[in-house]
């Protein structure tokens, strides 16, 4: 007994003693960004459309443009050597042609130097490749005006709607072919963009943070095997399974850092310095992103110092604040809105759980309820919005004034919008259906995706303020899976959802398509009701937005949207979060920028030991 | 005996088709865009998706019956498919993944058997006394434990205030050397392979951060195979075989571990037949604490997305996986007990 006591304590104190070899020491060479759940869906530019694969992207590769030191409003050359403007000569009049000279001298990973054909290849495989859901019609609508590569193939004559492309007749493969590559050509060191009509925010499309618009190698990418650029064999490339796209899993940029492996099964991409990146090297040499989803061991990595960021959720961001040597950057601006939906036509059958009886008897909602403009403006002054930012959101963002963030040009500053305010709410309520819901009342379910505790909390905050304007009014807030909101959405079961939309691009066009246009985004999830809306109200002014030039003229234009946004009361923005970065008070250089997937850009970053 | 291991293991296919069927006859109730959800996997990936589109493409609206049989011909062709959710092929995910988990089990089951065995002794040969109710008590705590809050409390003294035994499967600079440079992958187990590629150091950084989930481990489920042991060996001790060695005037230690012991040990063989199963299976709360990536992870996260291909190949090889445990511990019976024939 005795023994193993002695054993024992020896044990214990050999490893008590080792202690400091295990504390991880300060390597001012290494920078770790620990993430939550997830990774990047694919490292291929054009078919990254998330920001976890944005993320990586950000550090291998490079963009004909930058926003210089993050900031929104100063576009400047990166790959490029100088941001075409009209006044400068490298843009039309009209808009519709672009001039871009390409630098020289700069190096891809695998030490080829970099020429205009590398740009024009990397795009115009890009769109070639159009992947179903991926971010290519960025360059398909400023370009050829439409949204699709399929419908390219209807423009080339043939049928937009085929079941494989190889039912294509080539001829019109060959024709759609040539219409793309005619979009942009190479001329000596510049390169030409021909614009379809005149798009002010293309470029911001070709500017850092836009993953899609990276630059690849194209003799790299045609020997691991990407299209060659012959035009009768691109449909063999397109719409492929992302994972089976050459720069998948492997990259070849111009960027700071070289991806030296995506570890999968691991949950982490580990990246090195570029040494001969043609800004100079990044002061750190190696970068590591890690996908852990819990929490609790994200804090205790960053706490050891294993980890110098971690993402924290905004709703654990006190407990966070708490932690020692740790610093967490708030209030960071993001060009974001979270809105609440209405759907103007619900179907009723099977769709019960949501909308009762389906009738206006105090049991249900008719499939039209929101349809009903004074619905509409009822649940948008039962909303405290105040309560939600302060309580709710802890005060890291503020409240819209229509769908469109204000931190976008051609926001009217003086758009009235909702407030909390119940007596109107009840106006509107004994308006709506001429009387009858007031006297009725009406029973209806709204929906959140579980998991999203905030967005749950404002629907209940909803909940409790209209139920509390006539005891005939049920709302019951109801969470579903994310595979089961999908599903009604796509059907537009939904009467009630609450859906975020990120720019893309930071210009008011793409807020304005997917909130009020009726081929945007959120209009075929809220029923053929606010697809006519849309096309009444909206659809004419969002097409001439985009194409105006003059800056007065699209002022006049958003302002008048955004002022029929809100007296038709289509949705309930609510919120434009900021964001914020928690890290080690040691990491230096932080360069924040809404346009940016990248948490940190590594680039910049770097660590000094306090 | 071989006429029985070759009986069994003919009834393999069917009992995997038919695991297989059950899977995606459940799957089926699905509709094409529930199943999308695992291509769109938050509301923020929304965005210019053309839901209709994503369905095309990855045959999601074919029946069921259809999408059964390609996946059939693909799987005899040794193609389990793509999983979006792991971003790999299910036969690559499932073999990058489950050397991790071997090692996790190979690693626990050790100190969890011996530990759980050495408890129940224990607990028996001091039937109703003191240390039967300390052991007992001991156990039972950690039984009781959520191992989401003892795997937590674990990381927080070991790694937060300790700093010895970190969270994943090695440091980060042992994981540029495996990823990144001559380290060859024999097994995918750190700690063998570590040492075939004469590296102590990552051998040491492997079984680091082995430490902290064997401990859970092995605390969460002692008290499980002490509850067995006790019983079983309690029962044995009134055997008339074990009085008649009693009276022998063997010593308590003898007939303890040679009469008692070994005969009490067949339902804890059966008991830790499952265990290992439910190690090799993966421990999703352990793997998620402690960032080990292992096979219940990648299982777990796979059936949160709705990613069938995953989940179809994973209830495979678990299908595999239960088959061929029974099988062993059915032998492992008649090797223990000689009077156990199998037939």
């Amino acid at each position: 007994m005795k023994t193993k006591s002695l054993v024992l304590l020896v044990v214990l104190l050999v490893v008590s003693s080792s202690a400091s070899v295990f504390a991880a020491p300060f390597d001012p060479d290494t920078f770790v960004y620990v993430g939550g759940a997830g990774g990047p869906h694919t490292l291929d530019p054009a078919a990254a459309y998330d920001t976890a694969s944005g993320e990586v992207i950000h550090q291998v590769y490079d963009n004909l443009f930058e926003y210089v030191g993050g900031n929104l409003d100063e576009i400047g050359p990166q790959i490029a050597t100088a941001v075409p403007t009209v006044a400068n000569g490298l843009m039309s009049v009209d808009g519709r042609t672009i001039r871009v000279p390409i630098r020289k001298g700069v190096k891809f990973h695998n030490g080829a130097e970099l020429t205009p054909e590398d740009v024009r290849y990397s795009f115009i495989r890009g769109m070639l490749a159009d992947t179903a859901g991926g971010p290519m019609w960025m360059f398909f609508e400023p370009l050829l005006g439409v949204q699709t590569m399929a419908e390219v193939i209807e423009m080339a004559g043939g049928s937009g709607d085929f079941a494989e492309i190889s039912e294509v007749d080539p001829a019109i493969l060959r024709k759609a072919h040539d219409l793309v590559a005619a979009t942009i050509e190479v001329d000596g060191d510049d390169l030409v963009f021909h614009l379809v009509d005149a798009y002010p925010p293309f470029i911001n499309i070709l500017t850092k943070g836009g993953s899609w618009a990276s630059i690849l190698n194209k003799d790299w990418m045609v020997a691991n095997g990407a299209w060659d650029g012959n035009p009768e064999t691109w449909s063999n490339w397109y719409d492929v399974a992302v994972e089976e796209m050459t720069a998948y899993e492997r990259a070849n940029g111009t960027g700071p850092f070289k991806l030296t492996v995506w570890d999968k099964s691991g949950g982490q991409v580990i990246l090195s310095r570029f040494d001969d990146y043609w800004q100079g090297p990044a002061k750190i040499k190696t970068a590591f992103i890690k996908y852990i989803s819990e929490l609790s061991t994200r804090q205790l990595m960053l706490r050891a110092g294993d980890a110098d960021a971690i993402y924290v959720g905004q709703e654990d961001l006190p407990q966070t604040r708490l932690l020692p040597d740790v610093k967490v950057v708030e209030g960071l601006p993001q060009i974001t809105n979270t809105v609440l939906f209405y759907s103007f036509t619900i179907p009723v059958q099977g769709n019960e759980d949501l909308v009762g009886s389906g009738k206006l008897d105090g049991k249900g909602i008719p499939s039209d309820f929101f349809a009903d403009v004074d619905v509409r403006k009822a649940f948008n002054y039962s909303f405290d919005y105040q309560a939600f930012l302060e309580e709710v959101a802890h005060g890291a963002g503020v409240t819209p004034k229509g769908p469109i963030p204000q931190s976008l040009p051609y926001v009217n500053p003086d758009q009235e919008y909702y407030t909390h305010d119940l007596t109107k709410a009840e106006e509107h309520f004994k308006k709506a259906f001429g009387g009858e819901l007031w006297e009725k009342g009406f029973e209806v379910g709204i929906v959140y995706n579980t998991g999203n505790n905030t967005r749950k909390t404002a629907l209940e905050i909803l909940e409790f303020n209209i139920e509390s304007i006539n005891p005939k009014f049920k709302v019951n807030v109801i969470g579903l899976e994310w595979a089961t909101v999908l599903d009604k959405l796509r059907s537009a079961s939904l009467p009630v959802f609450v859906m975020g939309w990120l720019m893309d691009f930071p210009d008011t066009h793409n807020f304005a398509v997917p909130f009020m246009h009726s081929t945007g985004t959120f209009a075929g999830y809220c029923g053929q009701g606010l697809i006519d809306l849309a096309k009444a109200e909206f659809d004419e002014l969002v097409d001439a937005g985009i194409k105006a030039t003059d800056p007065v003229e699209r002022e006049a234009i958003y302002y008048e949207l955004q002022k029929r946004y809100v007296d038709l009361a289509v949705g309930m923005p609510f919120m434009e979060a900021t964001t914020h970065r928690v890290m080690r008070d040691w990491v230096q250089g932080f360069v924040y920028s809404p346009a940016y997937s990248a948490n940190y850009d590594f680039y910049t970053v770097y660590k000094v030991q306090k | 005996m071989l006429t029985y291991i070759a009986r069994r293991l003919l009834f393999l296919p069917i009992v995997l088709i038919g695991v297989t069927l059950l899977v995606f006859v459940a799957m089926s109730f699905l509709s094409p865009y529930q199943l999308v959800s695992s291509y769109i996997k938050s509301p923020e990936e929304l965005k210019n998706q053309s839901l209709d589109d994503l369905v095309r493409k990855y045959g999601l609206n074919q029946p069921a019956h259809l999408r059964y049989i390609s996946w059939m011909k693909k799987l005899l062709r040794g193609d389990l498919g793509y999983s979006v959710s792991a971003n790999m092929r299910v036969t690559e995910a499932i073999a990058k993944r489950f050397p991790a988990t071997i090692e996790l089990a190979l690693f626990s089951i050790i100190p969890v058997v011996l530990g759980g065995i050495w408890l129940g002794t224990i607990s028996a040969k001091h039937y109703n006394r003191p240390l039967d109710h300390i052991s007992r008590t001991f156990a039972i705590i950690g039984w009781s434990l959520p191992d989401f809050v003892f795997g937590l409390i674990m990381l927080m003294i070991f790694y937060g205030v300790l700093g010895w035994f970190p969270p994943g499967r090695l440091s980060m600079w042992a994981d540029t050397i495996v990823l990144t440079g001559d380290f060859i992958r024999y097994t995918g187990m750190n700690t063998v392979d570590s040492l075939l590629n004469g590296r102590l150091d990552i051998f040491w950084d492997a079984i680091r951060h082995l430490v902290a989930p064997i401990i859970t481990l092995a605390y969460l489920w002692w008290a499980f195979l002490l509850r067995i042991t006790r019983s079983s060996m309690l029962e044995v001790m009134n055997k008339d075989y074990v009085r008649t060695a009693r009276a022998k005037g063997l010593t308590e230690k003898i007939v303890v571990n040679r009469h008692v012991r070994r005969n009490a040990m067949i339902p804890v063989a059966t008991v830790s037949g499952s265990m290992v199963l439910g190690l090799l299976g993966g421990v999703v709360i352990v793997e998620t604490v402690f960032d080990y990536k292992g096979i219940g992870l990648l299982t777990a996260t796979g059936a949160q997305q709705l990613d069938y291909t995953l989940i179809l190949g994973t209830t495979l090889f678990y299908g595999l996986l239960l088959v061929a445990t029974n099988l062993v511990v059915d032998v492992l019976y008649a090797v223990i007990d000689p009077r156990v024939r199998l037939e």
